[in-house]
Formats: structure tokens, sequence, C-alpha cells
């Protein structure tokens, strides 16, 4: 390896790695003042701060941990299962360009045209009317994202089953979940992950009361609470590296 | 378990397709005064006062303008990385470290960016130490400056990423290593190699999720919002100002800006997504 290549590649690494040290740096720090290089406190203050004070990031984590669940646990089963009638249907391409268009949508757009909906339903300022927001961009989402899986060989699969005396839920339970465990699990993944980083429809819907760790971080920035908004920065970021670590083998080798 | 076509279809209209088709008639039907606490009847008013205004025009061109140097900065700088260090990155740690970023939200980044960037951040900081300025005034407007710069760096740090993967993938997938040895073989020389066989198929297997992330940039909310200026604003912060301003009378005006971006993101699907065999992951 050359001199030149070592010096790129380390520049790279460091610049990966920056954000993340920076934030935890941040979430520990204290009187910060310009024009230091370096926090004129460092230690653990902020943090017992958030878990013994009523900032409310305990609530923030468990709301998007739990929203983020259920969008990925909802829009990746159903997703899964009516994908396949678009999938086998002559206007297959045709189902699946109108699929691009909530998909394609900025989903904050989409949520302030149906704001209308959501408030005349009363789920305005509801989690249940987060969940149905963001339920709405993943659905469409998981259905693109299985058409790769209900291709020919699985037909063939299916109908092998069914010729052999298997009945078709045998044929769905025995064959086809088992074939797309992997891409189930990346579905959800995918999922879990547009829900988590989402901030603009929960915002609009959820108008302040559903305050998900991405609502948490708009809020201290706009109250100049850099450590406070460093720590909620920290526990968005932190799960979805665990999470794109288990991801990583999954997503792009098998399907680009 | 077997799907019922007609229900699986049924299922898929009423929650993938009515809600944004509900969306799109409510946002139509406010924006020609039919619906909405102020109605007075059906009237042009609105979209004549918003298209004479030239703000629906300036969003659009401002939004695309910024969208699009973050998608041409992005795929040059992966494509910088994933070839310039092709064999390193092929390592199981790289390969790792790479996806690290991806776990960045949009939020997040314009938290970093903010923190970094700003004239009190962390390089303004580093820059006086170093005495390459002398007063916080010196430091450049980066963030929530009129150039955008601030998005477009936000931008090229969420997006590059994904695409030096993407590169990287298409690469091996598609063994242009040995297309390339093949040509060389031939007696191409690199630069041929390069602009001839690499690029043509990095570019013909990705050129839609490129098209994808511009569009996704154009609609992008909480970057703009956070690091923008008053104007001219990105679409969607356009967009969600119009609708939750207090003077209900230009309420309809928020409408039909969100009527012409989702009838442009519309037709984008279909020029981008039609008579192809759609795979999500090309």
């Amino acid at each position: 390896m050359n001199k030149l290549r070592y010096i790129v590649l380390s520049g790279l690494g460091l610049g990966i790695l920056f954000p993340f040290a920076f934030l935890a740096m941040l979430s520990f720090s204290g009187e910060w003042f310009f024009p230091e290089v370096l926090p004129g406190y460092f230690g653990l203050k902020n943090w017992k701060e958030v878990l013994t004070s009523e900032s409310g990031m305990g609530i923030s984590f468990a709301s998007s941990l739990g929203i983020s669940l259920l969008v990925a646990t909802l829009g990746t089963g159903t997703g899964f299962i009516w994908s396949k009638s678009i999938a086998y249907h002559s206007q297959k391409e045709t189902w699946l360009v109108l699929a691009y268009f909530p998909y394609m949508l900025s989903p904050v757009v989409l949520a302030a045209c149906l704001n209308f909906f959501f408030l005349k339903s009363g789920l305005s300022g509801t989690w249940q009317g987060v969940v149905l927001g963001q339920y709405l961009v993943a659905f469409p989402y998981s259905v693109i994202f299985f058409q790769a899986f209900w291709n020919h060989r699985t037909r063939q699969f299916e109908q092998l089953v069914l010729t052999l005396g298997g009945s078709s839920r045998q044929a769905f339970v025995q064959v086809i979940l088992p074939l797309a465990k992997g891409m189930i699990l990346v579905c959800f993944f995918q999922t879990f992950l547009i829900s988590w980083f989402e901030y603009g429809l929960t915002a609009l819907v959820g108008v302040g009361k559903v305050q998900t760790l991405t609502v948490k971080v708009f809020l201290y920035i706009k109250e100049a609470n850099f450590y406070y908004g460093a720590i909620a920065c920290c526990l968005l970021v932190w799960p979805p590296v665990l999470l794109l670590y288990l991801n990583k083998r999954f997503v792009y080798n098998r399907l680009v | 378990m077997k799907s019922k076509p007609a229900f699986g279809l049924l299922f898929f209209f009423l929650l993938g397709l009515l809600p944004f088709a509900a969306a799109l008639v409510y946002a139509l039907l406010y924006s020609l005064g039919i619906v909405g606490i102020l109605s007075e009847g059906v009237s042009l008013a609105y979209w004549h006062q918003v298209l004479q205004s030239g703000e629906l025009l300036g969003s659009f061109l401002y939004s695309a303008l910024l969208a699009g140097t973050g998608v041409v900065l992005s795929v040059t700088l992966a494509l910088w990385i994933s070839m310039g260090l092709r064999t390193s990155l092929q390592h199981r740690f790289w390969s790792l470290l790479l996806y690290f970023p991806l776990a960045i939200p949009g939020m997040v980044a314009s938290f970093l960016s903010i923190q970094l960037l700003s004239k009190a951040g962390f390089f303004s900081r580093i820059s006086m130490k170093l005495g390459w300025i002398d007063r916080l005034q010196e430091f450049p407007d980066w963030i929530n400056d009129s150039y955008g710069i601030g998005i477009i760096l936000t931008f090229v740090l969420i997006v590059s990423p994904f695409f030096v993967i993407l590169f990287s993938n298409v690469y091996q997938n598609e063994r242009i290593a040995e297309l390339s040895t093949l040509a060389y073989s031939l007696g191409a020389h690199g630069k041929q190699v390069f602009w001839q066989v690499t690029l043509p198929i990095l570019f013909s297997k990705t050129k839609r999720i490129m098209i994808l992330y511009f569009i996704f940039l154009l609609g992008s909310y909480e970057i703009p919002l956070v690091l923008g200026q008053e104007s001219p604003q990105m679409l969607s912060v356009l967009i969600i100002r119009e609708l939750k301003q207090f003077d209900l009378k230009l309420i309809p005006e928020g409408y039909v800006v969100a009527v012409a971006y989702t009838v442009v993101i519309a037709i984008a699907a279909l020029l981008v997504f039609r008579r192809r065999e759609v795979q999500v992951h090309e």
C-alpha cells in the first residue's frame, strides 16, 4: 500500500468515525465557550441530568422505539402479503408505478395534505396517528421491496408444493416464509429506519404531543441546548448502527 | 395461506394509493377555493397569485439546484472513493465501517452541521486557534447562507456513503474487474477502461437510483428547515410554512404549491419507472 493511499484511507476512516465521536464528546461536555477548541467540563453531568430530570428523553426514546417497531412490523407484514397480488398481476408495472407516487413524495407534504383527515378522525396529536402516517410511507416501500421476491422461481416452488398435495397454507408457512426470511428481515430493518429517522410527518401529525427523538433534537436545536441535543442524537444514531451491522450482509450484497 | 389477489389489490389501493389520491384531491380543492374555512367557491385566484409572485418557480429552481448539486457532488465523491480505494474497501473492516454513516438521519446531520460549520462551530474554533481568522465574523457563512452551502454539504454527508456502497457492489456484481482486464488485454489504457467500460456500466445500473435520490433531496424537509434561510426556501419547507401561517386567506396558496409539487413528482415517477420491470434494488 503506497503512502498516499494510506493517508486517504486513514482520512476516510477518521471522517466516518468523527461524527459519532464528536456527538459522544458533545454529550459529555459542558462550559464549552467560544473560541475554546475543547470543552471546559467533561463528565457525566448531562447524562445524569437527562436520566434523573423531567427532560422526557426516556419517554422519547421509548416512543421512537415503539412507533418504529410497530410501523416496521405492520409495514413489512402487510407489504409482504399484499405485494404478491401485485407481483402476479397482469398490470403489475402500472400498479408499481402507482406505488412509487406516495413513496417518492415528501412525507411531510403528504402529511400536510392529509392533515384535515387526521384532524377529523381524531388521530392528530396521537401516537396512533403518527403510526398510521408513517405506515402510509412504509407500506408502499415494502410492496416495492418484495417485488424482487415474487419471481418465477418462487411461483414454481409454490406450485410444486400444491402439485405434491400440500395446501396453500402449508406452501406459505413451510416454503414461502422460510424462503423469504432474509428479505423479510431486511425489509423490517429498512422500514424501522424509515420510521426511526422520520421528523416532518411526525412533528406535523403529532403536533408536539408525540415527541420522538427526532422531534426532541429539533426542539433542542431551537432552544440552543446542544448538550442535550447531542444526547438525543447519540440515542438516535447508535441503535441504527447496531441494526446496520446486523443488516449489512443482507442489504446490498444480495439485492443490488 | 393464500393471498386473494383481488383482496390484496383492494388493500393496496386503500392504504397505498387512496391516501395519496385523497391528499392530492383535497389539496387541489383547497387550492381552487372549493373547500376550506374561507372558501368562496371555485376560483383560480390563488393559482394566479402564486404563479405571479414567482416564489413557486424560485423555490422549484432553488430546490432543484441544491438537490442536483448534492447528488452530483455525492456521486463524484463516491466514485472517487469507491474506485480509487476499491481493493482496500473490500477488506472486512471497511465493508463494515462504510455502513456506519447510513445510521445518521437528516436531523442529526443538520445538528452536526450546525455544531461544525456555524460561525461559532468547531471548525471556526480550530481556524481561530490556528490563526487563520482573528474574529468570529471572518469565518464564512455556511449555515443559513444564501447559497445553501450548509444544505449541500449536509446532503453530501448523508448521500455519498450510500453511493460508495452501491458503486462498490455494482462493481463486483457486474464483474467490471474482469471486463476491465479484458479491455486491457485488447490494448485499452487506464483512462479508456475507466471512461468506456467502468463508468458506463456503473451509470447504467445506478442512474434510476440517482434520479430517485434527486427527487428525495428535492422534497427533503428537516435539513433545509434547520440549515436554510428565509427566502428562497426549499419546496417542503415553503409548503409547510404556507400551510401553517396565521393568515387563513393565504393557506390555499400553500396548497397550490403542494399540488404543483405532487404533480411534478407523479410525472417524474411515470417517466422514471414506466416501461421497466421495477426492481427497487436494481
